[in-house]
């Protein structure tokens, strides 16, 4: 095959694989969203929650946020340290997409593989009983190469919590705690759209200014792990033999020139996911939704539920 | 859907002859009636013989019930509905439901080989543990242990101590993964038509009145399924007239509006009234057709 040939055939493959237009979403109607990840940082990966989160408590939701495992490894201040620095910036972060507690299940990061999944699917059962969430918000379950553990785990822990939680007979133990059946109805799973073609989002869920900003601002309180100034060093270097520069750094120390590096990602990722369905800023999700789990009876109900 | 391509087969192309043998393994509850309940109405009609391995108890989908109660009734339920189905055995394992993820892969690998290897069938019917957005996930652990014990049943080397039981190994011709419909790629057809079992849709006019029949003695969890439904919709300001009072009946009408609805997903884009669909493994998946 001639360089044109390849070169044409690789262009065809990246249109064929030019995400459609994305149908724009709305936040349901309820009172309480628990996010449930395994790290600190995850309410904001690089691909993005923290616009979404931000919404729905502009929307009047309340935001919990599920930390399940001690973020040992992220940063380079050994285990210890790694673990309180990390809760920190975790607490600093959520608080600003206006979350109101981080709760931290202090499962062994990046070893959460082996873990007993009914165990840690029990964990969350309580948490979704005591908190009752009408949205639960983590990982696709059934994203593909998803290389990380924690992510993986969690992630299928809550495909069965979030609506298992509303059976009687699982655990019954804990209706002697007061803790009562109850069912989330919307599960919303984010995951990379560039890690194969397990996650094709069926929704955007368009942002504001404001919803962005915060989704940046918390991104960049995890300065343990992200907004290293060696990086926009390392830039201005690379940048500078070749003449040129970011005006916007003239004035900035590396510190400050790499945090703001951070929230350019975050505004680019949520302008072209918003370009991709039309609007100036969103987030795409695979949404699970309440009826979504009875396929066959989804049509009769869409004709014959009324309001009371 | 861009790119779909159904092989929409009716049984014509079934290949069934009266005295084929068929194994169904389900995790539990009515998951291979709700998929493949008029397929196999039809083929127990033509005079297949067919068991079922059922790996749960079902203790825990019920509506103010204990688990034990729970467990016990659905036992009976399944047993029924088998025998109205015209299946000859349904033997259950009893590992509790919904913790299929604790146990063992090998070791339910091994206890559905076993079944396999005994009853030697043509056909196998295992829940697809390849479909997304199932969020029942015993069903995915009972399809990946299926799928190898489909495999492993003709491998002479794995479990030879079934052997010392007087059972050989055994190779299964055709294998009909099933699911419930929500995967939106579950049409998609995979890569290869060799060594990857392709989509196919299979009609059912015929027994449909069966598969609604089968579907309602499963009286403990569709009661569940009723009350579940109306407390949503009550807590949510909105209500299902034919839940406005929970009877047998209107119970009744629900389970058979969910088959009936899908029947027609199912069928939808096929031609056919009524369907289910499924992912095939036949003679393609083995010996591709340029060798044959």
């Amino acid at each position: 095959m001639t360089l044109a040939m390849r070169l044409l055939s690789m262009a065809a493959l990246a249109l064929s694989a030019l995400p459609q237009k994305l149908p724009l979403g709305e936040v349901p109607r309820g009172k309480v969203v628990l996010i449930l990840q395994p790290h600190h940082d995850d309410h904001t990966t690089d691909y993005g929650m923290g616009g979404l989160i931000a919404r729905m408590v502009d929307e009047g939701y309340e935001a919990y946020y599920v930390r399940a495992s001690n973020d040992e490894k992220d940063g380079a201040h050994g285990y210890a340290r790694n673990d309180i620095v990390n809760l920190r910036e975790s607490v600093e972060g959520t608080r600003i997409l206006g979350i109101r507690k981080v709760i931290s299940l202090n499962w062994r990061n990046d070893y959460m593989n082996p873990i007993p999944l009914n165990e840690l699917r029990e964990q969350l059962i309580v948490l979704i009983r005591k908190y009752k969430p009408d949205v639960v918000l983590g990982h696709n379950p059934w994203e593909h190469y998803q290389k990380n553990p924690d992510h993986r785990q969690v992630a299928r822990a809550m495909a069965e919590a979030w609506w298992m939680a509303g059976f009687a007979n699982v655990h019954p133990e804990h209706a002697a705690l007061g803790l009562q059946p109850h069912s989330a109805h919307y599960l919303y799973g984010k995951a990379r759209l560039d890690w194969g073609l397990g996650h094709r989002p069926n929704v955007a869920i368009e942002l504001n200014e404001s919803q962005v900003r915060k989704k940046q601002k918390a991104y960049v309180a995890h300065l343990n792990v992200y907004a290293n100034p060696a990086t926009a060093r390392a830039y201005r270097v690379a940048l500078a033999r070749e003449n040129l520069a970011v005006p916007e750094w003239e004035s900035l120390t590396d510190a400050e020139a790499a945090v703001l590096m951070e929230e350019w990602h975050m505004q680019w990722i949520s302008r072209r996911r918003g370009a991709e369905a039309g609007v100036p800023y969103a987030e795409d999700y695979y949404v699970l939704g309440e009826f979504d789990h009875l396929p066959g009876l989804k049509e009769y109900l869409s004709k014959n539920v009324v309001a009371r | 859907m861009t790119g779909m391509r159904l092989a929409a087969v009716g049984f014509a192309a079934l290949g069934l002859a009266g005295a084929d043998r068929v194994v169904v393994v389900t995790a539990g509850g009515a998951d291979y009636v709700l998929a493949a309940g008029g397929t196999l109405a039809e083929m127990a009609g033509r005079g297949a013989e067919i068991h079922v391995l059922r790996l749960t108890n079902d203790e825990k989908d019920s509506w103010r019930l204990t688990p034990e109660e729970t467990a016990a009734r659905a036992r009976r339920e399944a047993e029924a509905a088998g025998a109205l189905l015209g299946v000859k055995s349904v033997t259950s394992l009893g590992y509790r439901a919904w913790e299929l993820g604790a146990v063992s892969f090998t070791e339910l690998r091994d206890r559905i080989m076993l079944f396999i290897r005994h009853h030697k069938p043509r056909t196998l019917f295992i829940p697809n543990p390849h479909t997304h957005y199932d969020r029942v996930l015993d069903r995915y652990y009972a399809g990946r242990a299926a799928e190898d014990a489909w495999r492993s049943a003709g491998v002479e080397g794995v479990q030879p101590v079934q052997a010392e039981a007087g059972l050989q190994p055994h190779i299964t011709h055709d294998v009909y993964y099933y699911a419930p419909p929500v995967d939106p790629e579950r049409r998609t057809p995979e890569a290869s038509a060799t060594f990857v079992p392709q989509p196919k849709v299979v009609e059912i006019g015929a027994g449909l009145a069966k598969k609604i029949a089968v579907a309602q003695v499963y009286v403990t969890a569709n009661e569940s399924l009723a009350r579940r439904l109306e407390e949503r919709l009550r807590t949510s300001g909105r209500r299902l007239p034919v839940l406005d009072e929970i009877t047998p009946a209107a119970i009744r009408r629900l389970v058979e509006e969910n088959v009936r609805g899908l029947a027609k997903l199912a069928a939808a884009g096929t031609g056919y009234a009524a369907a289910e669909e499924f992912h095939y493994a036949g003679i393609e998946f083995r010996i591709p057709a340029s060798y044959r």
